[in-house]
């Protein structure tokens, strides 16, 4: 071959390369239904699922090998019904086999069958009850650790919220649609959606995920404990703790709501215990009592931060004073735990070494400033010899003029 | 005995001043006049004592009065924050992990470290007032005019070292009022076109306030401006000297003028005992705080600067933007230049009334920008709304 032919060698290895099928999902005959199908594979290549090598027959059914239509669509399932869906799902996700790989339990559909959901779709074939789908996606579908995904933690409620929010459809089934709004601004969606703390709940971190359906009321005590353990134990010794149990009594829903968990505020503690009980003093003045010990405990931590904070502005070391701090920090934690098991002698002695500490740090504080108003003191001296010095000066000057005056005149 | 032992005393000291005095001749004396503490011309033919007596007998014009004292009372101010700059240098430590701590232990842990440090601060906010008063003077006295115009000069550069002294020194006690209002006033110095961004560059040395500023502020602080100021004041006091107080606005009748000892001595005397006391009644009665230690990641909700230079520029450019501020500066850059263009040996006032205008609009504007600066707390643009709490967040309103 002569040299001259080298330039049409090129031409016709660039005409190759340019005619040649684009990519390589269109050579790969698994990904066949997607000559016709362009819009779903668009979807389908992102989600986790085709990262593992599924394809769309392995839930639709069909053959991917051939682009003839009668043959294409051959055991072809089209479009599956909701039922369908949770059972094509369960079919690799109930599999533990299958799942281990991944790390991933293979409980879903059994859970899903305990669930208010699941009873509504397999056993009552509601239409309106939600399926896998519904809050994974169909077609693109993400791990739950990634942000678009609709069961990302931030992104849960809203994902509940679509169903749960809508009036009309929460009607038939005789549902509030207010939780979300009451989440949002509750301590837990503040963590959740301004702080993107995902060690708060949201709601499957109470009501389950797959197994959804309001905790009982003898429940309720557990579900609030598998976080806030130290207040549970608390709670578990207090009186209410058998009411729970045995009297239908909401747990610790009667004092902090559900979805808004609502604080109560230290001077309005009385005033809850009276929403039970209006009429017996006896539980009257153990609520007071509590309160009277919970805001004494606020009233003497802020105390004792200003004490810090005013020796700390005056350039006193407060190392020391802050651990001491902290300590009174602890003990007030643990009057927030006690509380709850209305034991009010421990919380008298948890509230006394609060105060302890801040009458140590105000002594601290009112000895600095004392010293510091002592600098003061050395205006007098100064002061004196200042004008001690001015006057005589002023009088040899006076002497100097009336001498210069004396000597012109 | 005691006679005896008293009279022993006296021949011994009497001794000791004769073998001084003829020991020594009367150069020394250059001494005290180079550093401005001598005015009067040192005759060197006389023994060194006669020649001190002479030279306090200096006579100066008739209208050398109170108002030429202000100088005097800024060097008086110098002095004493050298002294306690000094003593503060013993104690404090320029680095960005021990110079907050070093202060505290100035403060709390050393005997009238207090003092030190408040006479510090409160001589660093009157000298500003001190120099400006006297630059006031000599404007309004038209002291400025030939032959003493270069003397006008080397004053107004006098105030601009004093001015670095006080930008430099803000830095160092490194808390958080310290590093935001200097990140701030170099995020302003930044904007000025062409060279802001070299010289920030080069006083920051780190892409923001950091040990490296903190380094660099604290020698220029304690090195470079000490240097200047002695420089520039050896060569103020000399042409002082050299020309003599300026004529008064309207000549006083003849007569023999007044000694600089011991009545314009007793003057100043006055004038700087009382200034003395007045900076330790502020430092008494009202300290600088320790603020919270910086934190490079929290913008303080308010900054309240002490210093008269950032309040007089937030003044100016709170109300009349950043075109006012250029303007005021235009108007002090006009009197500082302005011996170069007014030649004419007329000083009454009233026979010039532009210039009059012009110093009485600088210095009431100075003034009314300084007292409306420090009334405004300075917002920066990205502070969070609730300034940051100090010790710990406060407690939960209930458990």
């Amino acid at each position: 071959m002569s040299l001259a032919a080298l330039p049409l060698v090129g031409l016709v290895v660039t005409l190759g390369t340019l005619v040649r099928p684009e990519g390589p999902i269109q050579a790969d005959t698994t990904y066949g239904c997607l000559t016709c199908h362009a819009a779903q594979r668009e979807a389908f290549v992102v989600g986790v699922h085709a990262e593992h090598g599924l394809r769309c027959t392995d839930c639709h059914g069909g053959d991917p090998g051939t682009t003839v239509l009668p043959a294409a669509h051959r055991g072809l399932t089209g479009h599956l019904d909701k039922v369908a869906a949770a059972r094509v799902c369960g079919s690799c996700h109930a599999d533990p086999n299958r799942m281990r790989q991944y790390g991933l339990p293979s409980g879903q559909l059994a859970e899903f069958r305990a669930s208010r959901h699941g009873e509504l779709l397999l056993d009552r074939h509601d239409p309106n009850a939600p399926t896998c789908t519904d809050c994974h996606g169909t077609h693109v579908i993400y791990p739950p650790d990634d942000a678009r995904s609709r069961v990302y933690p931030a992104n849960i409620p809203g994902t509940c919220a679509r169903c749960h929010s809508d009036r009309q459809l929460m009607a038939k089934y005789r549902l509030p649609t207010d939780q979300f709004e009451q989440f949002r601004v509750s301590a837990h969606g503040v963590a959740l959606f301004q702080q993107q703390n995902f060690a708060a709940p949201t709601c499957v971190g109470c009501h389950g995920a797959h197994s959804a359906l309001p905790p009982t009321v003898s429940e309720i005590h557990s579900v609030c404990g598998r976080c806030h353990q130290l207040i549970d134990q608390a709670f578990a010794q207090s009186p209410h703790a058998g009411g729970a149990g045995t009297h239908g009594l909401p747990g610790c829903l009667a004092c902090h709501s559900n979805h808004g968990t609502e604080r109560v505020a230290a001077d309005g503690i009385a005033a809850l215990c009276e929403k039970c009980h209006s009429s017996d003093t006896r539980i009257r003045t153990l609520g007071l009592g509590i309160q009277q010990t919970v805001a004494r405990a606020t009233d003497d931590l802020r105390s004792a931060d200003r004490a810090v904070t005013r020796m700390a502005l005056a350039g006193e070391r407060v190392g020391d004073f802050r651990f001491r701090y902290q300590t009174a920090m602890t003990y007030y934690l643990e009057i927030a735990q006690v509380q709850h098991s209305l034991d009010l002698q421990r919380l008298e002695e948890l509230s006394r070494r609060v105060r302890s500490i801040s009458v140590d740090l105000d002594a601290a504080a009112e000895a600095a400033a004392e010293r510091r108003w002592e600098h003061k003191l050395i205006l007098l001296p100064v002061w004196f010899l200042a004008l001690s010095a001015v006057v005589l000066a002023w009088l040899a000057l006076r002497g100097l003029k009336e001498t210069d005056q004396s000597r012109d005149g | 005995m005691l006679g005896n032992a008293r009279r022993a005393v006296a021949t011994w000291a009497a001794r000791f001043w004769a073998d001084l005095k003829a020991s020594t001749d009367a150069n020394l004396l250059g001494v005290l006049r180079f550093l401005g503490l001598l005015y009067g011309p040192i005759d060197t033919s006389l023994p060194i004592d006669q020649a001190f007596r002479r030279a306090l007998r200096y006579r100066l014009p008739r209208h050398a009065g109170w108002r030429h004292a202000l100088g005097g009372i800024a060097y008086l101010l110098l002095i004493l924050l050298v002294v306690t700059g000094v003593l503060l240098s013993f104690y404090y430590r320029p680095s960005a992990e021990e110079a907050y701590q070093s202060v505290q232990h100035i403060v709390s842990g050393i005997t009238f470290g207090w003092l030190m440090r408040d006479l510090h601060v409160w001589g660093a906010n009157l000298i500003v007032l001190a120099t400006l008063a006297h630059l006031g003077r000599v404007f309004f006295d038209a002291s400025y005019k030939p032959p003493r115009e270069t003397n006008w000069l080397v004053g107004v550069a006098l105030l601009f070292v004093v001015f670095a002294f006080g930008a430099t020194g803000y830095l160092l006690p490194w808390d958080q009022a310290a590093y935001w209002t200097v990140t701030e006033a170099l995020d302003v110095v930044e904007r000025i076109p062409v060279v802001g961004g070299l010289v920030v560059e080069v006083l920051r040395g780190d892409p923001i306030v950091s040990g490296a500023t903190l380094s660099r502020f604290f020698a220029v602080h304690v090195i470079l401006l000490p240097w200047a100021v002695l420089g520039l004041l050896m060569l103020h006091f000399a042409l002082v000297r050299k020309h003599g107080i300026a004529p008064a606005r309207t000549p006083p009748p003849d007569g023999p003028g007044v000694p600089f000892f011991p009545q314009h001595f007793l003057r100043s005397f006055i004038a700087g005992v009382l200034v003395v006391a007045l900076v330790i009644t502020g430092a008494a009665l009202y300290p600088r705080d320790v603020g919270e230690p910086p934190n490079p990641s929290q913008v303080p909700g308010t900054l309240a600067t002490s210093w008269v230079v950032a309040d007089v520029s937030r003044g100016l450019t709170y109300y009349l933007g950043a075109w006012g501020f250029g303007g005021f500066l235009l108007l002090g850059l006009a009197m500082a230049l302005l011996p170069l263009f007014d030649r004419d040996p007329e000083r009454r006032l009233r026979r010039r009334p532009a210039v009059a205008a012009l110093g009485v609009v600088f210095f009431l504007g100075f003034i009314a920008a300084w007292l409306v600066g420090r009334q405004l707390r300075s917002v920066p643009p990205h502070a969070p709304a609730v300034p940051g709490v100090f010790v710990q967040p406060p407690p939960p309103s209930t458990p």
